[in-house]
């Protein structure tokens, strides 16, 4: 097991009415190439520099339940029923609504030229080309029907080779797909007292990848590595987080600093490699 | 001034009392349990025990407080917190070994299309018999958010109650969460399962 320790390097927004806080919810995290961190949260999406700084925010149609920015730097917000795309300079481009394939879009991610979004609704990941339209559904092809999400929150990331992992935590696994929706392998176990495992009802909960695979975990809230093989290889941060946050978005970028959202606090939380 | 302030607050809570009397003659107040004050269920509390006051202050011999499960809220999870004791010993199968509840009043079975070989792979339903639980509370602690989803709850059965003037959960709660209500309410809110 790799000693992987990390710190606190920055805590940005947070509760409250100012324009770079969030009122009720703080749901997802993106970054874009340009390295601005992007929030969804209560019915708007907001960007941040390195430095935590507000740089823009805009509103959503409705609720924002995930964000993620496309290569050509387009900002995709998703909702209930439906997935707003932002152009570069966050005017709406486009809406793709479809209130079977996007009942509740709390994960949005890109493979190749495909669009997946995660249908907690549906409990599965939805795929699209460019034009919003449907290509195949992943990990509905089980005996559940779906992914067991009874956090309601379907998470996933796609790592550099395309391939989607994501969080199963009814199973207590991190599981792996190909886009057309071949269950690839997975990783994980229940336990309760080695923090290899995932514990109580149904962790992990949110799922991030950037070289190694990160997940978030609820009662009692923490932060935790795996490499791609699934070897455990750390608690990266737990005491920092409300003990009752729970579906703790994470997102990893390839510098190895790991953001990750305290849900109670509104608060994006930044993590750094102790070495770095 | 202030005699007639007196004499009409003395004659308002007398009227207010022989309402509650009569009303109390007619058995439309009862008892419920305010589950967003009862310390087992309310959120905000992680990392404390149960509280069992409800099945030690009870005059009645098995509590007439019962946890309930709400099926619609449950999330059917393999590993239920409510009933496994998810700190024992994992079994071969990857479950936990002991059960949570002291009284064995918590069933399971698995529900929908079967995966006999992989028990993660099914939804669980759970169900507490009535007539074995006590309302220790300990599976409410554990269902709770963001533990697990909050689906259990302890209730009043009023088919158990003796409706006391002065409920002895009631005195001896540290919240406060033993609460009156009219019987219609706690009927049209699902409180009430009157047997």
């Amino acid at each position: 097991m790799a000693d992987l320790r990390y710190r606190q390097r920055r805590a940005i927004s947070g509760k409250g009415p100012e324009p770079g806080q969030f009122g009720h919810s703080l749901t997802g995290l993106a970054l874009d190439s340009q390295g601005l961190l992007y929030a969804s949260g209560d019915s708007e999406i907001k960007a941040f520099d390195t430095a935590g700084r507000l740089r823009s925010r805009w509103r959503t149609q409705r609720p924002a339940l995930a964000v993620a920015v496309s290569r050509d730097g387009r900002v995709y917000a998703g909702e209930e029923g439906q997935i707003e795309i932002f152009d570069a300079a966050a005017k709406a481009a486009r809406v793709w609504r479809d209130d079977q394939m996007l009942g509740r879009v709390t994960a949005i991610g890109f493979s190749g030229d495909t669009v997946l979004a995660g249908d907690a609704a549906g409990r599965a990941i939805r795929r699209f080309d460019r034009t919003g339209r449907i290509l195949n559904v992943i990990g509905a092809d089980n005996n559940v029907g779906g992914l067991l999400i009874p956090n309601g929150v379907v998470s996933f990331d796609v790592d550099s080779g395309g391939v989607i992992h994501a969080a199963n935590p009814g199973k207590h696994r991190v599981e792996r797909y190909s886009p057309d929706g071949t269950l690839l392998g997975h990783f994980g176990k229940f336990s309760f007292d080695n923090p290899a495992g995932f514990t109580g009802c149904c962790n992990p909960t949110n799922v991030a990848v950037s070289g190694r695979i990160y997940v978030t975990e609820k009662a009692g809230p923490r932060l935790k590595a795996y490499s791609r093989d699934g070897e455990f290889q750390g608690v990266l941060a737990a005491d920092c987080f409300d003990p009752n946050c729970k579906n703790i978005p994470v997102h990893a970028c390839p510098r190895g600093i790991v953001y990750a959202a305290d849900t109670v606090r509104l608060q994006i939380l930044a993590f750094e490699p102790e070495a770095a | 001034m202030s005699q007639d302030l007196t004499r009409r607050a003395a004659v308002a809570a007398l009227a207010g009392g022989a309402g509650f009397l009569i009303q109390k003659a007619h058995g439309q107040v009862v008892w419920q349990v305010n589950a967003s004050r009862c310390l087992n269920s309310r959120l905000g509390e992680v990392g404390v025990e149960a509280c069992n006051l409800c099945t030690s202050s009870c005059v009645v011999g098995l509590s007439a407080v019962r946890a309930v499960n709400e099926h619609s809220k449950c999330g059917r999870c393999n590993i239920c917190p409510a009933y496994f004791n998810i700190a024992s010993a994992v079994d071969e199968k990857g479950l936990p070994s002991e059960k949570l509840c002291p009284r064995d009043a918590i069933t399971r079975k698995p529900i929908g299309r079967q995966d006999p070989e992989d028990p993660s792979n099914n939804f669980y339903e759970y169900s507490i018999d009535e007539d074995k639980c006590d309302g220790c509370g300990r599976c409410v602690m554990k269902c709770k958010e963001p533990l697990g989803l909050g689906s259990i709850t302890l209730r009043v059965r009023y088919d158990k109650c003796l409706n006391c003037n002065r409920c002895a959960i009631s005195t001896a709660c540290p919240k406060d969460a033993l609460e009156q209500i009219p019987l219609p309410e706690a009927l049209k809110s699902g409180e009430a399962r009157t047997g």
